[in-house]
């Protein structure tokens, strides 16, 4: 099939691995589903500390659930860029450990108090949504596939996240501030969350014409004020003066684009960001300390017998 | 040799399983399982596979997930009484949907 052929069928799901498919494609499309499929690590391995920091016992138990399904997310995806031919699983993830994967901005930094915790799990996972939502209707059909998978489970994170928010901005006057505090600190990072505006975006132009992207940076930034902005404020959170947004007299919001740190925003996508980089480390240190796991599956020298397996639920 | 048959019905959906035929190999495998299985339903595409590469586990094995009570990862938990965006609406009613069926097995 030539690029052309392409275009015109792009439609939802309509290519498989059956499909003979220019390498343009292939690439595109394993640059987009590998770069998601890093940001579910690295997303798990930043919520992961949480599991033992969180307050009470429903909450650890639901971020361990999460971290699991995280990484969960993380392997279909590699599975999903795997079968396009271009990169192996195992590429992939020592390109990650190694620095040179790239993943969502959100998850350089770094997360250590839990008043954070709603940031990411209700608005960047409720952002990621708003885009993993659309991709259900991509043209790689293993991708699809895949998004059924995490956005049948993505509805717990976010309404989980949105959960510990009330709590916190319905807790003592201290909570509420720190709370107040952390999202100033996270708002313009998940403002750009859905990257520079479209004009300046390079990927789409393609990503779109062949049906991998279904919906723009622009269209998803809205999509998401839209719904997030209101939320935000029902449980008191002040949205900050800069970025400075507003919604226009036909209802968009406009974004002013030059409050935004876009220096930091393309080092940080270069991977060379100082905190991400000790992040993008620890994970590789924690891949090597579980090394020998890998290494006794993979003897097969596993003694039969013993305990039959428990599925987990 | 048996091959078990997965029908996918339109492009883009899942190939589910759907019997099996009876085949000397591969070839005769696909165009019995065409007959069979690709006629009268509608049929986008069919994987066939030898009986014998198909691993099974079941009950009888394994104590399968799903009988703990694990509300915290449920959606229908967080009862937050505020708009939802669509998407989480919809996760949610698969989730109740899954959550039923697992009451009825
Ligand atoms: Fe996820
Ligand atoms: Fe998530």
């Amino acid at each position: 099939m030539d690029i052309e052929e392409v275009k015109e069928r792009a439609g939802p799901r309509e290519f498989s691995p059956a499909d003979d498919l220019p390498e343009e494609y292939r690439k595109a499309a394993t640059r987009m589903i590998e770069f998601h499929a890093n940001s579910e690590i690295m997303g798990a391995y930043l919520e992961r500390p949480f599991i033992r920091q969180a307050p009470s016992i429903d909450r650890k138990l639901a971020f361990s659930a999460k971290v699991q399904d995280e990484i969960g997310h993380g392997q279909l995806l590699y599975r999903a860029a795997e079968t396009l031919g271009v990169k192996t699983r195992e590429e992939m993830l020592d390109d990650l450990a190694n620095g040179k994967g790239k993943f969502l901005n959100c998850f350089h930094y770094p997360m250590t108090e839990y008043v954070e915790t709603p940031m990411v799990a209700f608005f960047v996972d409720g952002a990621a949504m708003r885009r993993q939502a659309t991709l259900r209707r991509t043209s790689w059909e293993p991708y699809a596939h895949a998004m059924d998978k995490v956005c049948f489970e993505e509805g717990f994170h976010v309404k989980h996240g949105e959960d510990i928010l009330r709590t916190l901005m319905n807790g003592s006057r201290k909570e509420q501030q720190l709370t107040q505090e952390a999202f100033e600190e996270w708002w313009p990072r998940i403002i750009q969350f859905f990257g520079p505006t479209d004009d300046k975006s390079t990927h789409h132009d393609f990503a779109a014409s062949v049906g991998l992207k279904q919906k723009s940076n622009d269209e998803l930034r809205q999509a998401f004020l839209d719904q997030y902005v209101p939320k935000a404020r029902k449980y008191g959170l002040e949205i900050p003066d800069y970025p400075r947004i507003h919604k226009n007299d036909e209802g968009r919001w406009v974004v002013e684009e030059d409050d935004l740190d876009w220096d930091e925003f393309f080092t940080i996508a270069k991977n060379e960001y100082e905190p991400g980089v000790g992040q993008i480390d620890g994970r590789k240190h924690a891949q090597e300390a579980v090394q020998w796991v890998r290494d006794t599956i993979e003897a097969d020298n596993v003694p039969a017998g013993g305990q039959p397996p428990q599925a987990a639920d | 040799m048996i091959w078990e048959v997965f029908r996918q019905e339109e492009n883009g959906e899942y190939h589910t399983h759907c019997g099996n035929v009876h085949a000397p190999d591969r070839e005769m495998a696909k165009q019995f399982a065409a007959i069979q299985h690709g006629r009268r339903k509608p049929t986008n595409s069919l994987w066939v596979v030898p009986k014998e590469e198909v691993g099974e586990i079941d009950s009888d094995d394994v104590t399968f997930g799903g009988t703990t009570d694990k509300g915290y990862r449920w959606t229908m938990t967080y009862n937050l009484q505020t708009d939802q965006a669509e998407e989480v609406v919809e996760s949610e009613s698969e989730q109740e949907q899954a959550d039923k069926q697992r009451g009825e097995a």
